[in-house]
Parts: structure tokens; C-alpha cells; sequence
């Protein structure tokens, strides 16, 4: 059976990822919050980009151990810097990439419902995640529309030409957003989308004992290591 | 639903799909960021995105009009941030830079086209929120250092020119590029919305 | 039941009356067409019918009109929302939801039911539809006619008394127009209230009971369903409306597909030519092709044939996945090619008429000319985005004409037109002929094919 984590348990998994950069937590501490949060990854069946996180992660914690001690001059230096920052950044992006990518739009709504999040900042919410997809649509219309006329075209016309081009781009794009901004207003007020009263949702979302376990599992890092113990 | 100057559901849905745009632009900002500048990605990157994203500020502004979208779209771009990785920092720099933006724009009901520069410069210092983690983990990663047996004075040496430097350059860039990109967004808006009538 | 009395509506910013003092009466259990030529006042109606003008579409009432009991004017759009389901023209733009689940689910979300009943609700609707296939799916993924689909049970889930449909079949083919049809049928059957502003009369007309004719905001005519078929194709024509019997242009369109090419020297041709978007999408095989200079070729076929897939990669836009193409690389197609797209919208860049069609365009100095043949003259100077539909239309066959290129496609240009402006973008196609251009025209539109193709091309299913 695939785990299925509550979406607030995925933003708490996601503030404690947070606490890693303010605490300053030991490596051992890192490491341990780490597995516990790819774990998630394989055991909701997302393993290729499980795999591919914990290949970013051992990599960049093996520069850490082995390349660090030996670096000298600013370049190597550097490069440490860079890799470092990007290891500390990860336990964000692996509980930010969880939580985006197994959280339906659905479950989404739900839980900002519950969480007693105002229709007003909910219903942008899920126009951008509606929107999206008709950004990239409407991107390689007009790239196509543009190679049609011989504006633009080839790889790095963008970068010659870049005030024009930034134009050709952006006012179709715009003007076509401004298009289906009213059409998405229309099709939904004519299905209640500005009905008065309690908006329900049909996806239903559960606190259970697996989302409490794993958050009192994920936290233990941090009393280990604010008791000194790691 | 007759005009008010309460944010209504056509408003909030324009809203969504301004933010979509700005929040795709933020993600190229990024990656070209990351491209030209490998390495200083975070302090470019305010910069970069204000030069681009001028005209999706501008045209939300001009056809909204009324307090809140520019609060709505800093929350909202300020939550997909967090949910995408992001430091929960950026979170709270999006919001209140949102919100300060917002005040600015009202000030001058939304036509004065400074206030609106001013504004959009504003809301550009909310992507500062990558930029600041720098700080954490600057400390974190002296502390590695030492640890790891290197020389104080060496340490010392490395981050000289990093620090202050890049802080001050990142603010200085950003409201330059900031203005270039609000006053470009602002022509576009008379350009081509004013004369096509839709604004 | 619809009441109008003496209600005329004119839109903010404009200078006349969409709808002029109408007076109608729609009976509970009825199903109404409304036809006449774009901007006759017919979307204006089924906008005053459920509650978005002037809600949403401002603009100044006289008159009224009761939906339902329902005033218009006075009841809030809210009001609307439990008694009138609303379909609109385009599916891509229809849906607030990204899985069709979630989108048949909104309007009892909206509404505040428990979950429970919204599933059992979700799961009755599906089944009287026979759309459980569609269910749990992205909707960005479904066709065009599977999103109408989605769409019309969507305005359904309330269970409304009245259902108002505006232009649904503008961008269907046959396929997907003949399940929308049995979808209407079953809640005509029901006894709900229809009303339908269409251009295309043809798949409607043993659903309707009455056909109003309107020009210009009036209401010119009423028939009963029995009486208007009977009206000759004439009249209709004169009517600026489209046939109700569409089998005999069918027939001419594909007697029209045995016509051989005519011409030695192609400008596009291929052999054994495979089209596809490359990896996990689908491949199109066509066997051969050729266009000459000086025909008009209809591209005919179901949707998701790969009608689009194949103009791309004729225009140079698309690698072709195997087969021979003469030219061979993609930028000399290109550079011979261009393509009016169905939402011409993509691709107007400029802030006049007259700079956008200046624009790329290879023969400059004859742009007064082509200005003047297209009607654009007097509006040159205007920003080409506060334009009519038809008008942009235009202005993107005048880049066409002014590129002198020699291979044009125009993707569905009379989709969601009436007979009139159908005719009036059947002469452009024969100007582009007359200047020796080879044009491809992707189209549905039998009567089209059949009035103005030189030859037709059906593309099928089997041949994948």
C-alpha cells in the first residue's frame, strides 16, 4: 500500500525542513531528518525522483566530507561554498518537492479549507495551478507564430534582440491571459463560485495515525540535537 | 456584483492568472539567473526578474485598480514559494513586500505612474527572500571551516568581498533594473492595453 | 419559463443596442435556437437569460426579463446559479478545475453539499452521460469534444431547470456535435428548458421546437421547427444562416477528395510521411501529399486525426518523425510557409494594423492595396487587439498576402461563423488563390469544402 501523507503534515515536514537553516543543525542531525524525508519518496512510490534526490544529496554530503578538507585557493573554495549552500537548501527542496508533487489540487483546496484560509487568497490559488499549463500552450503558439514571420528565430535571437523579443512574447501572452481571466470568470460564476455560505469540498482529508507518527518521527532529529545529544 | 472597490471573483481569477504569469517569469529569472551567473543565482536574481516582469505588474494594476491584488499576488506567489522548496523566509519577505507595494500604489490611487515605479520597486525586494538564507548559512559554513581545522584570517580573507559587497550590489541592482522594468511594463501597458481600449 | 417584455441592453462603452426592445416568451420544457449573423444580439440574450448581464457584462437594461422568476437585473448572479446551467463556446477556457472529477464536483462544492452526496452525485451524473471514461483525468489531456462533454454535464450537476448553451459546436467536429446532441436530447427528454444560440443549424434540428431569427438586436422571426425546415436554402442563405441539411455539401466534399492535384511543380510534397510531436505522443502516417500554386486544398477529418500535426510539419514548425518531404529542411519550409492560426490572437505583435501587417511582410508597397482589398483600410491605424474576431482574421490573411509566400494554411477559419461571414472568408481564400498561392484550409466545414476547395483531403484514423 502506497502512503498517503494528510497535506498538513506536509507543511509541518516542510517548516521543520526550515528549522535545519535557522538551528544551524549538526550534519549527523541533517542527515538523519534527510533519510527520513526521502524515505517519504519510496514509500509513496515516486522513486525515480526519490533516487534522483538522494543522488544529489550523498554527492554534495561526500564533497562536504572529502573535498572540503583538502580545498585550497578561492576557486576550490568557492565551489565548497556553492556546494554547501545547496546541501543546506535540500531538506527544503526534498519536503517542497514531496509535498508539490503528491498533493492534488483537490486535497489542496481541502486543506486550506480546514485550515480556514479566506476564499480570496483560495481562489487564486487554484487559478494559478489551472493556469500553468495554458502558459506553455500559449508560449509555443506564439513561438511558432513569431518563426512564421521570420521574428526571432534561432537560438539566440532572444539574446540579440532581447527588448523586442521580451515584447513579442509578453503582450500575446498577456493579452490572451486577459482573455481567459474573463472566460474563467464567467464559466465559474455561473457555477457558484461566488455563492455566499460554506464552500465545501468533495475531496476529504484525514489526520491519521501514520501522519502523526511521522511528524513526531521527523522531529526527534531536532530534540537530539538541541539536548545536546548529536 | 456592481464596481466596488471590494476584491470580487473576476478580480481574484485575474489575480490568479497575473501571479501564474509573474510566477513563471520568477522561475526563467531563476534559471537564466543560475545560467549567466552560476554562483551568485540568489543576488542577481531579484534583479533579473524585475527587469522582465514590469508589464505583467503594470497590467494587473491598471485593471484591477482597488486595494488587495498586489497583497493577494505577494501571498499567494509567497506560498507557492514555499511549497516549492523555497526558505520559509521568502515567504514572509513576498508577503510584506506585497502589502507595502500595495499602500504605495494606493497612495497614489493606483494612475500616478511614480507611485506605480515606486511600487513595482518595492515589490520586487520581495524575491530577496532567497537571497537572505545566504546569512544562515554563511555563519553555518564558517563554523564548518573552522571546524575542519582552517585559518581564521584565511576565512576572514574569503568572505571579505562576498559579504557586504554583493548585499549592497543585489540592493542597488535590483532598483535599477526595477525601474528599467516597471518604466518598460508601463509603456507596453499605454502601448498596446491603453490603445487596444482594454484597460 | 423566460419572460421578455419590451428588455433592450446596451453594453458599456459601446454606442448601440445589442437587443432592441424584445419580447419573447420560452415555455417550461422547450427547446429554443436562436440564429442570425454574429452580433445579432443572440449571445446578448442567453446573457440576460442566466444572469451575467448586467451582472458581469455591464451595460444599461430597459424592459425586463424573468428567468424563472427570476428578474434580471434585480437577482444577483448567486441567484442564477441553482436554476440555469451555462455552456459556453470554448472548451479550452470552460473549466476552473485541472481534472474533470474536481470540475463536475465544483458547482455542488460551490453550493456547500457534504462529500458524500457530492460523489453520489458526480457518480449519477457520469453514468446518465455514459462519460464514466472521462472521469479522474486531467482535462487538459481530453479533446476538444470530450471538454464540451465535461462541460455540459458540469452545467447539469445542479440539476437546473433551464439550460443555456452559447455557440457549444463552434469548435467540434461531426464526432463530438453527434454526443453532444444525445446529451441535449436526454435532458430535453427530461423536460428541462433549453435555449441554444448556434450558427450551425444542421445537428440541432430534430431537437428544437422553435427557431428565432435575429439582425441587428431585433427579433426578426419565429418558426416552428416544422415551418422553418421547410424554409428553401435560399432564404436561409439570405438569412446569413447555414444550412439544416448539411448531407448534400458532405457528398459534394467528398466526391471532391478524388480530384487528383493539379500542376507539375509542387511547392510542398511528400512521400510516406510519418508526423508526430516525437516521444510519448501519437504518430500520423500520410501516405502522400502535394499542393500546388494557384489551389485551395481542404485538410479534412475527425479531430485527433493529426490534421494540425501535419500542417505543422508541412509549414516547417515540426520535424517530420520519417518519410520524405521536399523541402527538406524545416527552415526552407518555413521560409515558404505561413499559417493562419484558429486563435489568430497568437499571432498579432504590433500596436497597429498597419505596422502588424508591415511586419515580416515582403512586398511593402503593396500594403495599401491588400488593405483595401481586406476592407482594413479605414481601420489601419487602430491596435489590431480592439478588433472583431473577424476583423483580426482578416488582418492575419493580410500578413499572409503581404509575406508573398507561396504556401498558406489556415487552421479552421470559419469555425463558429454564420453563412455570411462564412462566404466572406471563402472570397479571401479565392484571393490568395488568385495571387498563385497554394492554400491549405484545416477545416469541419463541409459546406466550405464543398463550395470553395479545389480538392479535398480526408485524413482517417486508420491510416495511424
Amino acid at each position: 500500500m502506497k502512503l498517503r501523507l494528510d497535506p498538513r503534515a506536509k507543511l509541518f515536514l516542510l517548516v521543520l525542513s526550515n528549522l535545519t537553516l535557522f538551528l544551524h543543525v549538526s550534519l549527523r542531525t541533517e542527515i538523519m531528518l534527510v533519510v527520513l524525508l526521502l524515505s517519504l519518496y519510496f514509500l509513496s512510490g515516486k522513486t525515480k525522483s526519490g533516487l534522483r534526490m538522494t543522488a544529489v544529496y550523498l554527492s554534495l554530503v561526500a564533497a562536504d566530507l572529502f573535498v572540503i578538507p583538502i580545498a585550497e585557493g578561492f576557486v576550490l573554495n568557492f565551489l565548497s561554498m556553492l556546494s554547501v549552500g545547496i546541501r543546506m537548501m535540500l531538506p527544503c527542496v526534498i519536503s517542497g518537492g514531496y509535498a508539490f508533487s503528491t498533493t492534488t489540487v483537490g486535497e489542496m483546496v481541502c486543506a486550506m479549507r480546514k485550515l480556514k484560509i479566506p476564499e480570496v487568497i483560495i481562489i487564486p490559488c487554484v487559478t494559478v495551478v489551472r493556469f500553468f499549463p495554458t502558459i506553455a500552450e500559449d508560449y509555443r503558439h506564439i513561438r511558432n507564430a513569431m518563426a512564421l514571420r521570420g521574428i526571432a528565430t534561432g537560438n539566440m535571437a532572444l539574446l540579440r534582440h532581447p527588448v523586442q523579443s521580451l515584447e513579442y512574447i509578453l503582450i500575446p501572452l498577456l493579452m490572451n491571459s486577459n482573455n481567459v481571466a474573463q472566460d474563467l470568470s464567467v464559466a465559474s460564476m455561473t457555477k457558484g463560485i461566488s455563492m455566499p455560505g460554506v464552500h465545501t469540498s468533495m475531496t476529504e482529508i484525514k489526520m491519521t495515525k501514520t501522519d502523526y507518527l511521522y511528524m513526531v518521527l521527523c522531529t526527534i532529529p531536532f530534540v537530539l540535537f538541541l539536548g545536546g545529544v548529536m | 456584483m456592481k464596481p466596488t472597490n471590494k476584491l470580487t471573483v473576476p478580480d481574484l481569477i485575474s489575480i490568479g492568472v497575473f501571479t501564474a504569469l509573474y510566477f513563471v517569469l520568477v522561475t526563467i529569472a531563476t534559471f537564466s539567473s543560475a545560467a549567466l551567473f552560476p554562483g551568485f543565482n540568489n543576488v542577481v536574481l531579484p534583479a533579473v526578474c524585475a527587469l522582465i516582469s514590469g508589464s505583467v505588474y503594470m497590467l494587473l494594476a491598471a485593471k484591477l485598480q482597488k486595494f488587495g491584488g498586489i497583497s493577494v499576488m505577494g501571498i499567494v506567489m509567497g506560498m507557492f514559494f514555499m511549497t516549492s522548496g523555497h526558505f520559509i523566509v521568502s515567504f514572509a519577505a513576498n508577503i510584506v513586500m506585497g502589502i507595502v507595494a500595495d499602500f504605495v500604489a494606493k497612495a497614489g490611487s493606483y494612475k500616478s505612474r511614480k507611485g506605480l515605479l515606486f511600487s513595482y520597486v518595492l515589490f520586487s525586494y520581495g524575491l530577496f527572500g532567497p537571497v537572505l538564507p545566504m546569512w544562515f548559512m554563511k555563519d553555518a559554513y564558517v563554523a564548518n571551516l573552522e571546524a575542519r581545522g582552517k585559518d581564521a584570517v584565511y576565512i576572514a580573507e574569503l568572505f571579505a568581498n562576498i559579504n557586504m559587497g554583493t548585499f549592497v550590489f543585489a540592493v542597488v541592482a535590483t532598483l535599477v533594473c526595477a525601474l528599467i522594468g516597471g518604466w518598460f511594463g508601463q509603456k507596453m501597458i499605454k502601448k498596446h492595453f491603453v490603445k487596444a481600449g482594454i484597460v | 419559463m423566460i419572460k421578455s417584455e419590451n428588455c433592450s441592453f446596451q453594453y458599456n462603452g459601446t454606442d448601440t443596442k445589442a437587443l432592441k426592445s424584445l419580447n419573447i416568451t420560452v415555455n417550461p420544457g422547450e427547446c429554443v435556437v436562436l440564429c442570425g449573423k454574429s452580433g445579432c444580439g443572440k449571445t446578448t440574450l442567453t446573457r440576460l437569460v442566466n444572469g451575467l448581464s448586467p451582472s458581469f457584462f455591464y451595460g444599461e437594461l430597459e424592459g425586463s426579463c424573468a428567468t424563472f422568476g427570476l428578474q434580471v437585473g434585480r437577482a444577483a448572479i448567486e441567484d442564477y446559479v441553482p436554476v440555469v446551467g451555462s455552456v459556453f463556446q470554448n472548451p479550452k477556457t470552460q473549466y476552473f478545475n485541472v481534472d474533470t472529477t474536481a470540475e463536475l464536483a465544483f458547482p455542488c462544492e460551490n453550493m456547500g453539499m457534504p462529500s458524500a452526496r457530492i460523489k453520489e452525485r458526480v457518480a449519477e451524473c457520469a453514468a446518465e452521460f455514459g462519460i464514466e471514461y472521462l472521469l479522474d483525468r486531467s482535462i487538459f489531456r481530453l479533446s476538444g469534444g470530450e471538454k464540451q462533454r465535461i462541460a455540459f454535464a458540469a452545467a447539469c450537476m445542479l440539476k437546473p431547470q433551464l439550460l443555456v448553451l452559447d455557440e457549444p459546436t463552434s469548435n467540434l467536429d461531426y464526432k463530438a456535435i453527434a454526443h453532444l446532441h444525445d446529451m441535449i436530447a436526454k435532458k430535453k427528454a427530461e423536460g428541462t428548458t433549453i435555449i441554444i444560440a448556434e450558427h450551425r443549424l444542421a445537428w440541432i434540428s430534430d431537437i428544437a421546437d422553435r427557431y428565432c431569427f435575429f439582425e441587428n438586436g431585433t427579433l426578426k422571426g419565429q418558426w416552428s421547427a416544422d415551418d422553418f425546415r421547410k424554409l428553401p436554402v435560399e432564404t436561409l442563405q439570405s438569412m446569413g444562416l447555414r444550412p439544416l441539411d448539411i448531407s448534400p455539401y458532405h457528398r459534394q466534399a467528398v466526391e471532391k477528395s478524388k480530384n487528383r492535384p493539379a500542376g507539375d511543380s509542387p511547392v510542398i510534397r511528400a512521400e510516406n510521411l510519418s508526423v508526430g510531436y516525437g516521444k510519448n505522443s501519437p504518430v500520423y502516417y500520410v501516405p502522400d501529399f502535394e499542393i500546388h500554386k494557384g489551389e485551395i486544398v481542404g485538410l479534412m477529418g475527425h479531430n485527433g486525426v493529426g490534421k494540425s500535426t501535419l500542417a505543422k510539419t508541412l509549414c516547417g514548425l515540426l520535424k517530420p518523425v520519417s518519410g520524405v518531404i521536399a523541402p527538406a529542411k524545416d527552415k526552407d519550409r518555413i521560409r515558404h510557409s505561413f499559417m493562419v492560426m484558429q486563435d489568430v490572437n497568437y499571432q498579432l505583435f504590433s500596436d497597429s494594423v498597419r505596422e502588424e501587417v508591415l511586419l515580416g511582410a515582403a512586398n511593402p508597397e503593396m500594403c495599401d492595396e491588400v488593405l483595401a482589398a481586406l476592407g482594413l483600410l479605414e481601420m489601419s491605424d487602430r491596435h489590431p487587439m480592439s478588433l472583431s474576431g473577424g476583423q483580426k482574421q482578416r488582418v492575419a490573411i493580410a500578413c499572409a498576402m503581404l509575406s508573398g509566400k507561396e504556401f498558406i494554411v489556415l487552421d479552421e477559419p470559419t469555425s463558429g461563423l454564420d453563412y455570411y461571414h462564412m462566404t466572406q472568408v471563402a472570397q479571401l481564400l479565392s484571393k490568395l488563390k488568385e495571387q498563385n498561392t497554394a492554400v491549405l484550409v484545416i477545416t469541419h466545414d463541409e459546406e466550405l469544402a464543398a463550395g470553395w476547395c479545389d480538392r479535398v483531403i480526408y485524413l482517417d484514423d486508420k491510416e495511424k
